[in-house]
């Protein structure tokens, strides 16, 4: 609990990389507009390499924005209880998660998925329905999302590791850190009965 | 499959030459050491037509050479493609073009297979005008450069390579002249524009490119509308419009980010078919109409941002309440 208020605190100037001087892949140049001097993706060596890295960010996005929604459904329900402000917690982690992909897919063009509308609805349903089922529900499905979301940022960065670790530093480092902020939603959820749940 | 249809065609084209050729049994298909024969074939013809050699006879050595490399392919069955052409370009005794040093250094004289079909490409486009965007305009277009107008062989899509090359060409002067644009921006020398203006600007500037070739530019669009060529010219049409918002400003990651580009798409498309059918002077129709329809897009923004009556709506049911 301390911990996930201690990362919520972290501050993202931490992140500090080279400067990069952007190369232009054949015409599809991206601009430096903000003021700061790193990225957090390495200008992409050739095709292939940009289209996994897209599809990386890509889904990191989806996740992140289908969790968002996900407690916006638990906190329109359960918002007014006494788990409303530990869940506006955890909300609000995950809306900084979004916040940084968001960045990163502007930076570099990156395509949004066009199931957004999808996750939009599934997430808020998903999260409303299990918080109908009262505070365990909740707790339940914020550590069964959690430990699934956990283990896809695990197997995104066992296969950054594999390929170029030295590359990647920056991704990989906002990576683990956003799954350790996951894994303290896990934990909360667990600390919070969430496996009293009755069904 | 198609690799060894592909060796057959061009076979086919070679026997058109008029000279006897020996079949070629292309057991082990691999079409891209016949284009690097090709290649090899039309860099020798430049050379030799250079070296003011008469055409009956390189006519024969690139046969010679074409027979020398399908036995090479066949007896070098497995083996790289590299060392397949190597021998080939050795026995020929031809000049120095090694294919041993593709992945880094090249030497001044060589170019790579792209480079050399980029330059015949655009050679070519001086000849739409009289040919149409077809094989006629590729193979004038090699003349000019020295080469023999078998080379168009190297051309597996004809006419639609010639399309896309030209569409190629005009997206990657539009990014830069964009890219232009924005320094400028940057650096205060130039005022930044409104969106309405930037994309009406970067839309017009784009299909000014077409006016020197607008008496032929229905057949290009009908070519791009083949079905082997519309993956291609959607994927040209996509990273146009995504470069063209971009440059704009556009940094959205939600559905805005497919919502603008299929209106841009739409807008563009539309002024693409006016502009053709158009017989004002300068095009100022198609200025017009594409003004009208950028207007209406803008409209349709700003009507959308108007709905307030949603809004209060949720506001009366108490959907609205922040926590």
């Amino acid at each position: 609990m301390q911990r996930a208020a201690h990362t919520a605190l972290y501050d993202w100037s931490q992140i500090v990389g080279p400067a990069v001087i952007r190369r232009c892949l054949k015409c599809r140049a991206t601009l430096q507009q903000s003021s700061r001097a790193f990225s957090v993706i390495p200008p992409p060596r050739d095709s292939e390499e940009k289209e996994m890295l897209d599809r990386i960010l890509r889904v990191d996005h989806a996740g992140e924005y289908g969790a968002s929604r996900i407690y916006a459904g638990q906190m329109a329900v359960l918002g007014r209880t006494r788990t409303g402000p530990l869940i506006q917690e955890m909300w609000d982690q995950e809306k900084k998660h979004l916040e940084k992909f968001n960045e990163i897919l502007a930076e570099n063009r990156i395509r949004p998925t066009a199931l957004l509308p999808l996750w939009n609805i599934a997430g808020f349903v998903l999260g409303a329905s299990t918080a109908l089922l009262g505070k365990e529900g909740a707790m339940a499905c914020t550590v069964a999302v959690e430990e699934s979301i956990s283990e896809h940022y695990n197997s995104q960065i066992r296969a950054l590791m594999e390929k170029d670790p030295e590359r990647y530093t920056e991704l990989l480092k906002i990576i683990k850190e956003f799954r350790d902020d996951e894994m303290d939603h896990h934990d909360t959820g667990l600390e919070h009965d969430a496996e009293t749940v009755s069904i | 499959m198609a690799a060894l249809l592909r060796g057959l065609r061009a076979g086919r084209a070679l026997r058109g030459l008029g000279s006897v050729v020996a079949t070629p049994t292309a057991t082990t298909p691999q079409c891209s050491s016949l284009r690097r024969g090709f290649h090899c074939a039309a860099l020798r013809l430049q050379d030799e037509s250079k070296s003011d050699k008469p055409p009956s006879s390189s006519s024969t050595t690139y046969h010679e050479h074409y027979q020398a490399h399908s036995t090479e392919q066949d007896t070098t069955a497995a083996s790289q493609e590299d060392s397949a052409s190597d021998p080939a370009a050795e026995t020929a005794s031809g000049p120095n073009t090694s294919y041993q040093d593709q992945s880094g250094e090249q030497g001044e004289e060589y170019e790579t297979e792209e480079q050399l079909q980029a330059r015949i490409l655009t050679a070519a486009l001086e000849f739409v005008p009289q040919h149409g965007w077809s094989m006629e305009a590729i193979a004038a277009g090699a003349e000019t450069l020295g080469l023999s107008s078998a080379s168009t062989g190297m051309f597996y899509n004809g006419a639609g390579d010639l399309v896309l090359h030209f569409i190629t060409h005009c997206n990657s002067q539009l990014t830069e002249i964009l890219a232009e644009q924005h320094k400028q921006v940057q650096l205060g020398q130039a005022e930044p524009k409104e969106t309405a203006d930037f994309l009406r600007d970067a839309i017009e500037t784009r299909l000014r490119m077409y006016i020197p070739y607008i008496e032929t530019w229905p057949q290009a669009m009908s070519i791009l509308l083949l079905p082997h060529n519309i993956p291609d010219s959607l994927k040209h049409l996509s990273t146009l419009v995504d470069d063209i918002w971009y440059y704009a400003g556009d940094r959205s990651t939600d559905m805005n980010w497919y919502t603008k580009r299929a209106a841009l798409t739409g807008i563009y498309n539309t002024t693409e078919l006016v502009m053709v059918q158009d017989s004002s002077p300068d095009f100022q129709d198609t200025w017009n109409f594409l003004d009208n329809r950028i207007q209406d897009v803008v409209n349709m923004a700003t009507t959308a941002k108007q709905v307030e009556c949603v809004v209060s709506l949720k506001n009366l049911t108490g959907l609205n309440q922040r926590r």
